[in-house]
């Protein structure tokens, strides 16, 4: 092994300072899908509405009475957020300074409107899930929701979805949200196979439709929840 | 057929540059984009004025010297060619033509269309290359290469090393062109003995110019006058993933003549 030089050492301080985009790319995927499988149960958990309000009020009763498998879903789910936040912010702020002067003149070929919108759609997605979580986890946005038990004395989360889905101003925001999340994982699924070496001659087109299939199966399924609510098919 | 073109100019690198209108008739629908260009310039040098600085060698699509964004799109409309294989044919009659530099923080530009390039050279420098003895040359068939590997080698290796990739990116990104280089040489036996170190060496040397990420969006592909797969970019992850395993050893540092790998 030979000696390291002071240049050379120089250098590989600089290379660690920025841990290359790849690396990055890498990590951020993965957090990435660990919150994208979260928003897939989420989804599907919380289609029990339709079953009624013992099915949906048993479910959020069933995950509350397990209090160390929710606070370590939750410690996961926030340490993904984080990682995921703060990996592509720096590369979205690093990505900028790549093309200080921009063209006069830009025409795209490939890239599409989900790809071109991810800095756009992360960040709204981001302030809609904290609204979320104030709204309907912690319950501070809406005073005038029900807060109450069912008559098994759990709690009412039937009510409060259908208090919430009644106001068009809270059916607004909700949609808005499944919009940014609908292009943004359409994009983030199918990318993610790209940065993880993932390619296959055969597979790529099973691959390619993989972001906008999950996308669109989350999205319905939320969307069916508010619009069911919404128009009166389900009753208080 | 006539045109009017705005070319962006800039005497210099520290200088504020600007589109300069210039209408050109008299071209012939055969004439290559870069002969439209030539003879603006000699009615420019008749004239006492500045030639538009702009770059190109063999005019036959094969070195990678020619760039130009033409109206918004690296090597102008036609796919698969150079700027220098495009034809005034392409473009209606009357048009005008917005003619740009590569625009990229690693690319500083020199002089109007004129953009330094050496960052992918530097890149090359840091790994794109095999460590041969010197001594009498193998016996060919020596080391069997299967039809596959050298075909799918062969189309990494087309790249001509443009940077257009590089222009077309949202990102300023260089992956399309280290994923080729690297993809080349991971796939042959010559290029197996320095596959680890190379991925990793390519990769910060490709951060230390300042490039920005790959954000999978595949511009490159579509503009890429080779037609370089961005199958070969998955192929650089899988590399760069094997190389973070494979490379956590305390490396042996016996590869001093290169200077730049580590």
């Amino acid at each position: 092994m030979a000696v390291v030089n002071g240049e050379e050492r120089e250098e590989m301080n600089r290379a660690n300072e920025f841990v290359d985009s790849v690396g990055s790319k890498l990590v951020a995927s993965l957090a990435g899908l660990g919150l994208a499988g979260f928003v897939i149960f989420h989804m599907l958990g919380n289609l029990q509405v339709f079953e009624g309000s013992d099915a949906i009020n048993g479910y959020a009763s069933f995950l509350h009475d397990m209090p160390i498998l929710l606070w370590t879903a939750r410690a996961g789910l926030l340490t993904a957020a984080a990682v995921h936040v703060g990996l592509t912010i720096r590369l979205a702020l690093r990505n900028r300074r790549g093309r200080p002067v921009p063209y006069a003149l830009r025409r795209y070929r490939a890239a599409s409107v989900a790809s071109r919108t991810m800095a756009l759609t992360g960040s709204l997605l981001l302030a809609f899930i904290i609204f979320h979580l104030l709204h309907l986890t912690v319950g501070v946005i809406d005073p005038s929701a029900p807060d109450g038990m069912d008559v098994q004395g759990r709690l009412d989360v039937y009510g409060k979805i259908v208090h919430a889905f009644r106001n068009p101003l809270y059916v607004g925001i909700y949609v808005a949200g499944q919009l940014a999340l609908g292009l943004h994982l359409s994009h983030a699924i199918s990318s993610a196979f790209q940065t993880w070496g993932i390619e296959h001659a055969a597979l790529d087109r099973l691959f390619k439709l993989a972001g906008p299939g999950v996308a669109l199966f989350v999205v319905l399924g939320n969307l069916a929840i508010i619009f069911a609510v919404f128009l009166g098919w389900l009753h208080p | 057929m006539k045109f009017t073109l705005r070319i962006w100019r800039q005497r210099g690198p520290n200088e504020r540059g600007g589109f300069v209108t210039y209408p050109v008739d008299d071209v012939s629908p055969d004439m290559s984009f870069l002969e439209m260009l030539d003879g603006l310039n000699q009615r420019l040098i008749v004239a006492g004025e500045e030639p538009v600085a702009f770059e190109h060698d063999c005019r036959e699509g094969i070195c990678g010297s020619c760039s130009l964004v033409i109206d918004g799109v690296p090597h102008g409309p036609e796919r698969g060619v150079t700027t220098c294989q495009l034809y005034m044919r392409r473009f209606a009659n009357g048009a005008t033509i917005t003619i740009e530099p590569w625009r990229a923080k690693a690319f500083p530009i020199i002089r109007d269309l004129v953009v330094d390039r050496r960052a992918l050279d530097r890149i090359m420098q840091a790994g794109g290359y095999i460590s041969v003895n010197t001594g009498g040359a193998v016996d060919g068939n020596t080391l069997l290469i299967g039809k596959e590997e050298a075909e799918t080698a062969m189309d990494a290796a087309s790249c001509i090393g443009c940077g257009a990739c590089v222009a077309a990116c949202k990102n300023a990104s260089a992956m399309l062109f280290v994923a080729a280089k690297v993809s080349h040489l991971a796939m042959l036996p010559q290029g197996k003995p320095e596959r680890t170190r190379r991925v990793m060496a390519m990769v910060r040397a490709m951060e230390r110019e300042g490039f920005g990420s790959c954000g999978n969006q595949y511009e490159c592909e579509a503009v890429c006058p080779k037609h370089v797969s961005v199958r070969f970019i998955a192929m650089l992850n899988r590399e760069y993933l094997r190389a973070s395993i494979m490379g956590t050893r305390i490396p042996a540092r016996s590869d001093a003549p290169h200077g730049e790998s580590y």
